[in-house]
């Protein structure tokens, strides 16, 4: 049963949680950023064309006023070059060399009068030609030699020229490169660390709800009496812990008082039953053997009724789980020996053979009274039920971490009208002549033992029963860790 | 003697003088101290089910009063308790109502034999003819080897063991088989038709009866 605590984390509940935990705030924190880079980029771009447009003006302004002699090129060259100076989103790398703002006055037939910029300013203004601008409203333009465009604001001039003033959008678009990128960087190191905390939370959680588990798997098997662990916290889990407890408080209450009841069925008829059976032995042993006859038969149908009543309350507390067990170590293979000395001489005489096919000891951890009980009812069948010139094959292995017990015959099988409900109290054949309750008593006995019982005909139509028993676990298993963690 | 239950009381007062014992009776505990205090017994018969204590808590003060005697424990309950068991191992024994009375004497006569002083162990036993070799395991009877195989062989040295008293079916798989169970089938009774027909050949007095409805006897004479 500790076999489960060993495996990888992978599988886990808490990894599963952590894995959709950590999904779903990666996908929400994507969608919130989408906004802010949505936003941030709209409003750089919204700043950015206000100075255009604020600046442009002041510049057209500047060259409508300057007097057109030998020093306008150089005032208006000039109080474009301050403006530049003031681009918003300035890149603040130390080569700063002003080729991301550029001034442009043309002459009424769309000459350069004016180049305010690095370079010749001819590839600017062939771009601002192609794009026909003529409002105050800033666009994108692309210009040949520059990877990222221009955004370009016009004004008119009164002279028929225009003035265009540009500004790339490559620190525009640094600054919002920047903030994706620490965005990333903190972003996944969000992810990481919330995936590691949920992870390793859950796993704490749940480690409580496996210790619950295991012990309340071995609650039942062992005794009621024990209970689940409680973590000091008072939280979900441990509440799941009082109320298992207190689930575990009830049934050993309802177990309880199911053994006083049957204890006290037993006791009142036990002691009726003693008085009339001494006394039918005390009065035997004062007549002769005439006189006897009636008073050994009634005898014997006393210790069947007594029989009877004890298998009866097995079987009883056995279909409720509460069958009391004193557990010890028995070896399958010399109790089966030992029982098959008991019966073969009755199944020879009835001219039925029986074979032993066991290499080796197989230990289990059971009741020794109530299994010794249980097999020698499955031989007390056989022996009731096969008619002559049958045989019995008994086989005993190790399979699986289980004793596996099998006991086939070469008879008629099992009625049909009762096979579906063998295990069933009070169910027997039509020619069965006991009471009925011997493989209810079988089944009651494997399953307080945590095994298994099957019932099947044979494809050459006797009967077989396997019943599988959990080996006992041996020191070197029981000294592993039972879990890490 | 500690028992409450009147018609159990009676049966059992009549067997056990016919076997032999002088028996005093107590209907509950405090009787029952009172008796032990007062006197000095060789065995003593509990129930487990006392009106006024718990069986075991008697025997738990008894022995506390200083008595040692052996006490063959009755109970009417369903399972062995486990107190009962360790008393068992302590050198008590346990019989579960109802019983036959054969069983009550064999029980009783071995927690005495546990109690008396160990004689040597026997190599020898001899019944009647019957003549057992316990070292080499074989029997005869008049001289004749008798051909049982080594469970037989258990079986009539237990018969032997027992000459003159009844053994009881599940006395006999207790103590040649280890089992306490209750086969609803006659297997013990094949395996003593067998072993009679070994022992009791053609023209010999036959040792080995059959008491229908309590068990055997080997007789001793």
């Amino acid at each position: 049963m500790s076999s489960r605590t060993g495996r990888s984390p992978v599988r886990s509940a808490a990894w599963r949680i952590s894995l959709w935990a950590t999904l779903a705030f990666m996908c929400g924190t994507i969608v919130v950023f989408i906004f802010v880079d949505r936003f941030v980029a709209n409003d750089i771009q919204r700043r950015t064309d206000a100075w255009l447009s604020g600046e442009v003006e002041v510049l057209g302004d500047v060259a409508e006023r300057t007097p057109n002699d030998s020093l306008y090129n150089r005032v208006v060259g000039e109080v474009a070059e301050l403006a530049s100076r003031e681009v918003p989103e300035k890149s603040t790398s130390p080569e700063f060399q002003n080729d991301s703002v550029f001034f442009i006055q043309t002459s009424r037939n769309g000459a350069l009068k004016l180049w305010v910029g690095a370079g010749d300013g001819q590839s600017h203004l062939q771009a601002i030609q192609a794009h026909e601008i003529d409002s105050a409203t800033p666009i994108s333009i692309n210009v040949r030699g520059y990877s990222t465009p221009f955004r370009v604001a016009s004004e008119p001039m009164n002279d028929g020229g225009r003035v265009y003033l540009g500004l790339s959008e490559r620190d525009q678009r640094r600054v919002i490169l920047n903030l994706r990128v620490r965005f990333f960087v903190l972003w996944l190191s969000l992810v990481l660390l919330g995936f590691a905390i949920v992870f390793f939370t859950s796993r704490r959680t749940l480690s409580h709800v496996r210790n619950i588990t295991e012990a309340a798997s071995h609650i039942g098997e062992s005794d009621l009496k024990m209970r689940v662990p409680i973590s000091s916290r008072n939280d979900e889990i441990s509440q799941l812990g009082h109320t298992l407890n207190r689930m575990l408080d009830r049934i050993e209450n309802s177990v309880h008082q199911l053994h006083t009841i049957t204890d006290s069925l037993a006791h009142d008829l036990r002691s009726p039953l003693t008085a009339i059976r001494g006394k039918l032995e005390t009065s035997l042993s004062s007549r002769d053997v005439e006189q006897a006859e009636p008073i050994v038969s009634a005898i014997e149908e006393l210790d069947r009724l007594t029989d009877f009543l004890n298998k009866s309350l097995d079987v009883a507390e056995a279909k409720a789980d509460a069958l009391r067990l004193n557990p010890t170590t028995i070896d399958l293979d010399g109790l089966l020996r030992s029982i098959i000395d008991l019966y073969e001489p009755s199944l020879n005489d009835r001219g039925i053979r029986i074979r032993l096919h066991s290499a080796a000891p197989v230990y289990i951890v059971a009741d020794e009274g109530l299994i010794h009980r249980m097999i020698a009812n499955l031989f007390d069948n056989e022996l009731k039920h096969l008619p002559a010139s049958c045989s019995v094959d008994v086989h005993l292995q190790e399979l699986d971490g289980e004793a596996r017990l099998t006991l086939r015959d070469n008879g008629p099988g099992f009625d049909p009208e009762v096979r579906g409900h063998l295990f069933t109290k009070s169910v027997k054949g039509k020619h069965s002549s006991g009471h009925g309750l011997g493989l209810a008593f079988v089944d009651a006995v494997v399953r307080a033992h945590a095994g298994t019982v099957r019932a099947e005909n044979t494809d050459a139509g006797g009967a077989c029963i396997i019943l599988s028993l959990p080996l006992a676990v041996r020191e070197s298993k029981r000294m592993q860790p039972t879990h890490a963690g | 003697m500690v028992e409450d239950e009147h018609d159990i009381q009676a049966f059992l007062q009549q067997a056990l003088s016919e076997a032999g014992y002088t028996v005093d009776l107590a209907p509950d505990g405090k009787a029952a101290e009172n008796l032990a205090k007062n006197n000095k017994y060789d065995i003593l018969i509990v129930d487990l089910g006392l009106p006024d204590q718990d069986g075991i808590t008697l025997i738990t003060r008894l022995r506390q009063l200083g008595v040692v005697a052996p006490v063959l424990i009755l109970s009417a309950r369903r399972s062995v308790d486990d107190r009962v068991r360790g008393l068992e191992q302590g050198g008590d024994d346990y019989l579960t109502k109802p019983f036959a009375l054969a069983e009550l004497l064999a029980r009783l006569r071995n927690l005495l034999k546990r109690n008396a002083p160990q004689g040597s162990e026997l190599t020898r036993l001899r019944v009647q003819d019957l003549e057992l070799d316990l070292l080499r395991r074989e029997a005869t009877r008049s001289g004749q080897t008798l051909q049982l195989t080594p469970q037989e062989f258990v079986l009539l040295e237990y018969l032997c063991r027992n000459a003159g008293r009844v053994v009881t079916r599940s006395m006999i798989l207790d103590k040649v088989w280890g089992m306490r169970i209750q086969p609803d089938t006659n297997v013990v009774d094949v395996h003593i038709y067998r072993l009679r027909g070994k022992v009791d050949g053609t023209g010999q007095a036959p040792l080995i009866r059959t008491l229908r409805g309590v068990g055997y006897v080997l007789q001793d004479r």
